[in-house]
């Protein structure tokens, strides 16, 4: 299934937080939003698990419009994995992925052997069916944010929509959960703060900036030393990975882009530090759909 | 391809013990419920038979007539409508303090978090004071200012709640613990102003809750809206499940989190309403109840409603044989038993967890 996000505007709280954003997963693709803090990651992907309703704009799964849908019938397009953690209330891994079959049930009718079988497969997939009589709360992160996969699985969607899924999680658990991510084959929208993450797992990069997209496109595309220096105020050079062929991105850890320098030349990798097979990906200038942020929120 | 996860992570101890099953579970609960309510009709001042009391309720509901004697009037018409009055209570507490739980997503949330029994709790003390309750420490006209104080308080909480937009749990709990307090404060002045002795001792009494006041009339009502709103929640357990985890969550799973929110607040109140308006302010049924359910048979409120509900009359009726029978002189108010066993109890169960160990 195809999600295609036009002309959307956000407010929360009075304060307009996303304006005219427009983006697009392609059917089983990989989309990822990456932006600096507060760029709009996470209210855009709330707007399509339906936590927030746009003040403008839609949200179309194969050119449907998402409000037209009841609630439990959108969630059995779209599921999402949000960055809340929820209480203590003694739910099993079990409990917690059947909630997943929420949307296809009406009141009071229980769980039937194809809902349990659809639970135990989504605990298969991700590795976790030997430990699905466990406490939740009682998991670690990275147990934790499987589960949580686990149970927009056995929402059996079409759209998976995943707000920061890596975050607090050491790299190997960043990576077993970006494998399975990958292996689920289905369309999905992630947002993620690691570039490098984003540049090897997603099939196309929306760059978010100040509440609207300023970059659209393959990650080797998008992901220029001059766009790291426009929008995330980093000096960094972008390389081929030595073992993937993916864009790998070294970032100057020592000192960023000055205040008000867009493209600082320094930045455009002219001074990358050249790894053997690699050259600098891209030329000085963003990808084809490139535009400048529009007005500078206060970030 | 995905590694092989499984391999990594040995699989451990399950921390709480397998979750029993839900029917023989409920059917236990009924039979021990049962026998609450039969215990609580034989004992009191005067003993009577357990099969004298069936024998009792046989006759009166088969129509045979009234047999002459003071058992019958005893059975029929002083212990049996107290004996279920406690029973409703139990069950309402039990359900009401398992939707706030859910409600503002706290395990440890109480009905009177809401603010709604203190607004009740004033209706009802301005009554006795004001001469309302005259006829009798815990008429109809009691009851009716009661939850009048219950609907009120929970219009004011839910204005406060409602700015900005939203049901935001802390905004809920901040609304309710501030008009709760608000409202608690005019009825300590109430109480110092009540002009005698034996006024000042009923309002006390009955501010640290009471099932005597128990008659058929009275249990008319929560007769029908306890039932009401086990059903009502049963019927959105599923969404509570949800709700639990966080209202992005729920939204994702196809949850109205507002409209279920705003359900959950209005079932909440009316109920806390009701509750307090038969049987003043009982403390600590509604929090520790679901909470020892849930070390039970786990969080999911498909089990957990009925089972909180079940085991929250249980327990009423048991506490209040206590208080009817542990003093020869006069009888305990049903909130100072349950304070004096649920602290406590709260504290093992906490402890017990805390040990086993997360």
């Amino acid at each position: 299934m195809r999600v295609d996000i036009e002309d959307l505007d956000v407010a929360y709280a009075g304060r307009t937080v996303v304006s005219g954003v427009g983006l697009l997963a392609a059917d089983g693709e990989i989309a990822g939003l990456v932006g600096p803090n507060g760029s709009g990651k996470s209210t855009v992907l709330r707007t399509v698990y339906r936590h927030l309703r746009p003040v403008a704009g839609r949200v179309l799964l194969d050119g449907t419009d998402l409000r037209e849908l009841s609630p439990a019938r959108a969630a059995r397009h779209v599921a999402a994995l949000p960055q809340e953690r929820g209480g203590d209330f003694e739910l099993t891994v079990r409990e917690v992925v059947a909630m997943g079959r929420t949307p296809y049930k009406r009141a009071f009718a229980a769980d039937d052997a194809g809902d349990r079988d659809t639970v135990a497969r989504a605990l298969a997939e991700v590795g976790m069916a030997e430990q699905s009589g466990r406490r939740f709360s009682a998991l670690s992160g990275g147990e934790r944010q499987r589960v949580l996969l686990a149970r927009a699985f056995a929402q059996d969607p079409d759209v998976l929509v995943l707000d920061e899924p890596t975050n607090h999680l050491d790299v190997r658990h960043q990576v077993d959960l970006l494998a399975l991510l990958r292996a689920a084959r289905r369309t999905t929208l992630v947002s993620l703060h690691d570039l490098n993450a984003a540049a090897s797992v997603c099939d196309r990069l929306h760059v978010l900036h100040a509440g609207s997209v300023v970059a659209s496109g393959p990650p080797r595309e998008v992901l220029t030393p001059a766009l790291l220096a426009d929008v995330f105020g980093v000096r960094a050079a972008v390389v081929e990975h030595p073992l993937t062929g993916d864009p790998l991105i070294a970032f100057d850890h020592r000192e960023p882009v000055p205040q008000g320098h867009g493209a600082n030349p320094a930045a455009s990798g002219a001074r990358s530090h050249s790894v053997e097979a690699g050259r600098p990906q891209g030329a000085r200038s963003h990808s084809v759909e490139a535009r400048r942020p529009r007005s500078q929120g206060s970030e | 391809m995905p590694p092989s996860l499984t391999a990594r992570h040995p699989t451990t101890a399950d921390p709480r013990p397998r979750t029993p099953k839900t029917w023989p579970l409920a059917a236990a609960l009924t039979i021990a419920l049962l026998a609450a309510l039969t215990a609580a009709v034989s004992w009191g001042s005067t003993s009577i038979p357990p099969a004298e009391v069936w024998a009792v309720v046989g006759r009166r509901l088969s129509g045979e007539g009234v047999r002459p004697g003071t058992d019958d009037l005893i059975v029929w018409q002083l212990r049996v409508p107290r004996a279920l009055l406690a029973a409703l209570v139990g069950a309402g507490l039990g359900l009401v303090g398992t939707a706030v739980q859910a409600l503002v997503r706290n395990p440890l949330a109480d009905p009177y978090l809401l603010g709604i029994s203190s607004g009740a709790s004033l209706g009802a003390v301005g009554a006795i004071v004001l001469g309302a309750g005259a006829g009798g420490v815990l008429g109809i006209g009691l009851s009716g200012a009661a939850f009048a104080g219950a609907l009120v308080t929970f219009a004011l909480v839910w204005a406060v709640a409602r700015r900005g937009g939203g049901f935001a749990p802390l905004r809920l709990v901040l609304a309710g613990v501030a008009v709760g307090q608000f409202l608690s404060g005019f009825t300590s002045y109430l109480v110092l102003q009540a002009g005698d002795e034996q006024q000042t001792h009923s309002v006390l009494f009955w501010l640290m809750g009471s099932l005597s006041g128990a008659s058929w009339p009275l249990l008319a009502v929560p007769a029908a809206v306890v039932p009401a709103a086990l059903l009502l929640l049963q019927a959105r357990a599923r969404a509570l499940n949800a709700l639990l985890m966080g209202d992005e969550t729920a939204a994702g799973l196809g949850v109205d989190v507002v409209a279920l929110r705003r359900e959950l607040f209005v079932v909440t109140s009316v109920l806390t309403g009701v509750l307090v308006a038969v049987s003043g302010a009982i403390g600590f049924v509604g929090l520790m109840v679901p909470h020892a359910c849930r070390l039970v048979v786990g969080g999911d409120h498909r089990r957990l409603l009925p089972v909180s509900a079940l085991f929250g009359a249980v327990l009423l009726v048991v506490v209040d044989i206590v208080c009817r029978t542990a003093l020869d002189t006069q009888e305990l108010p049903v909130g100072v038993v349950t304070s004096l066993i649920g602290a406590p109890a709260l504290l093992f169960l906490l402890d017990r967890r805390l040990g086993s160990g997360s």
